[in-house]
């Protein structure tokens, strides 16, 4: 792996046992961010057609898609070495994602990322969600 | 995913069973396409998925909800497999033991019933997972802690049901939980503790009954279906200290476990000290290819190289103390003093007060994190993991030989050694986390091959495991073997006393109802 790479992402791990090699010293990247609380699930039945795909991103994905999660960690060792900036391992910073992908990945998974039931996420947050992640491009 | 029927069980009796189901729940809680069986599988299973395949899902909201699916369940004889919120990985995800059996998702009951500030503890339901749960302190501003896996997607019942462990002084989860309400096979409710007397202020506190108390009957078992508990949370400490030795030598196990184990049992040091060997460093830094790019175990002089550029140690040990700074600086002492009799270097030291920001990977501290899943990406494809976990006397000779057979049984196998061991006072955890590409059907082949040979070396020495795969339930129940495997047998006859039809979680830790007798050892690895 790219060794700029590597330093980011051990970086963003730094105090999660990882002794410090060296690597991550002066100049180096940022500390890890603090626990990124999410939004509170929006109150009502989780089967109506959902309008919050923001509250709803956050409360059921953020445990592994806020800033230091799992998710965003390995989205942006993925997005780095495709020559994206590491920021877009945030996935509400991404412009190039479709509501059907974002469907597809969470009812197939996809790498480390296991499929989600329908009890986790209802059709109705995934569509509020799908909508919320790619509205930059409807 | 294709449907999967429980045994002896008609389509016809499916689809009216799942009619009664929806009764209850609404349509929509009952789960039943190909799709959701998938959701249900074993993401990281050791073969295909469609082992251990669920016949559907089930998604109730409330403890009156799921004594009417119990009922059901008896009526149609479509037994049930009970997860809080379906993230046992490495130990079988939602996936049930039994194939044909309907997973009973109680994710959806999220209460939190009581946050008690002042004693300690919480009241919750099983799909409260530890975010939702430290989210709720957080919010109301409470002065507790939690104590959190190293992998803290899952739920904060189901982790202690299950026997999960975490790093702070409230490490032993399910010694935590204290008063629980259970539905019984037969759809009664019971309360456990002091729970069994009506309105009892107590229920949470005292962590007996009068008589038997049988909360620890429903942990790793399929006696009832938990609803909600009480578990003691730990009064939120004013400062943090921690220690972190790098130990240089694999065999420096024996003499850090020799010094760890008195001061903890003497309360000297009070969490569970977890100790990594040195992959678990490497492993959330990138993938294997970066660091070895062949097949087999990654050779020890390579190991060494890498232990070098990483300036690591073979193992790692941090000690973080809780509390008053005076007692915990004094604490610090007495363990560095310990540890200087055999270790030149000092440790680093890190303290933290109240107000001070807190590292968001840090489960010493309560703080969930799922980062610790980043490990699936280790071997590249769709990385699986399994945990073999033996339990062990916390003391050099009983550690040392335990690392010695388990590290030759897996360079047998030709596998990286990635392994912990977590001191939870007198006995020690073995964690040996076995990893491989489930689109590698050599490599998975070569894992059960060799996570038999694990549990038959293990045990011939005399050792068993405290928590396993639903594959291997069987064949580790087999090894607790006292009398003729008579705990077994009180197993199955409590079992089949309480559950005559079987409905429970038939197989759960080895357990099976007389109804179901016939699919041991039958489904699952062989």
């Amino acid at each position: 792996m790219n060794r700029f790479i590597l330093l980011i992402l051990a970086g963003a791990l730094s105090g999660c046992g990882i002794p410090d090699d060296g690597e991550t010293s002066a100049g180096g990247p940022p500390p890890a961010p603090p626990y990124q609380m999410r939004a509170a699930l929006p109150a009502g039945d989780r089967l109506a057609v959902q309008s919050d795909g923001e509250a709803l991103f956050s409360n059921r994905c953020g445990s592994c898609h806020l800033a230091g999660g799992m998710g965003t960690n390995l989205l942006t060792k993925q997005q780095m070495m495709a020559g994206q900036p590491p920021e877009k391992g945030l996935l509400t910073n991404r412009t190039d994602l479709t509501a059907d992908y974002v469907k597809t990945v969470v009812r197939q998974g996809k790498v480390a990322m296991p499929r989600l039931s329908r009890t986790e996420v209802t059709d109705t947050e995934l569509k509020a969600i799908a909508a919320y992640l790619s509205k930059a491009k409807s | 995913m294709k449907l999967t029927l429980p045994p002896r069980v008609s389509p016809a009796q499916f689809d009216a069973a799942l009619k009664a189901y929806a009764s209850v729940v609404g349509e929509g809680w009952v789960l039943a396409t190909d799709a959701d069986r998938d959701a249900y599988s074993d993401v990281y299973a050791p073969g295909p998925e469609t082992e251990w395949p669920a016949a559907a899902a089930i998604s109730p909201n409330s403890t009156a909800e799921i004594q009417a699916i119990v009922r059901i369940a008896n009526q149609y004889k479509t037994p049930l497999w009970p997860v809080s919120r379906g993230k046992n990985l490495g130990y079988g995800t939602a996936a049930p033991r039994m194939p044909g059996s309907i997973v009973l998702d109680l994710s959806r009951m999220m209460k939190v019933h009581e946050l008690n500030t002042e004693l300690g503890y919480c009241v919750i339901e099983p799909g409260v997972s530890y975010f939702d749960l430290y989210e709720h302190i957080q919010r109301e501003k409470a002065p507790l802690w939690m104590s959190v896996p190293g992998n803290a997607w899952g739920s904060v019942l189901g982790n202690a049901l299950d026997h999960g462990m975490g790093y702070t002084p409230y490490g032993q989860h399910a010694r935590n939980l204290c008063g629980l309400e259970v539905v019984l096979p037969s759809g009664e409710v019971m309360r456990t503790g002091l729970g069994a007397m009506d309105n009892n202020p107590g229920w949470h506190v005292f962590p007996l009954s009068f008589g038997p108390d049988w909360t620890q009957m429903f942990t790793q078992s399929n006696m009832g279906v938990v609803t909600r508990a009480g578990l003691w949370l730990q009064p939120a400490p004013e400062s943090s200290l921690q220690l972190t030795f790098d130990i240089p030598n694999e065999e420096d196990i024996g003499w850090v476990v020799d010094t760890i184990t008195p001061l903890k049992t003497a309360g000297v040091i009070e969490q569970n000290v977890f100790i990594p060997s040195w992959l678990g460093k490497i492993v959330l830094k990138g993938q294997r290819k970066d660091f070895w790019d062949k097949d087999g175990a990654i050779p020890e002089w390579r190991v060494q190289e890498l232990l070098k550029e990483h300036k690591l140690g073979y193992w790692q040990v941090q000690i973080r103390f809780y509390g008053d700074e005076t007692l915990n600086k004094a604490r610090a002492e007495i363990v560095k003093k310990a540890f200087k009799q055999h270790l030149d270097a000092a440790p680093m030291e890190e303290l933290w007060r109240q107000g001070d920001p807190i590292n968001q990977y840090d489960a010493t501290m309560g703080v969930p994190s799922a980062v610790a899943l980043q490990m699936g990406d280790w071997v590249g494809g769709r990385g699986g993991h399994m945990g073999f976990s033996p339990v062990v006397p916390a003391t050099s000779k009983h550690i040392l030989g335990q690392l010695k057979r388990s590290r030759k049984i897996i360079a047998d196998h030709d596998v990286d050694f990635y392994a912990s061991f977590t001191i939870g006072g007198r006995y020690a955890t073995n964690i040996n986390m076995l990893m491989y590409d489930r689109d590698k059907p050599e490599q998975v082949a070569n894992i059960r091959k060799m996570f038999d040979a694990l549990i038959k070396g293990t045990a011939e020495a005399g050792y068993g495991e405290y928590r396993t795969h639903i594959g291997w339930m069987d064949k580790v129940s087999e090894t607790y073997n006292f009398n003729d495997g008579i705990q077994q047998r009180l197993n199955q006859t409590v079992k089949d006393a309480l559950d005559p039809n079987g409905i429970l979680a038939p197989g759960k830790s080895g357990i099976w109802p007389s109804a179901y007798r016939g699919a041991a050892g039958k489904a699952g690895a062989a």
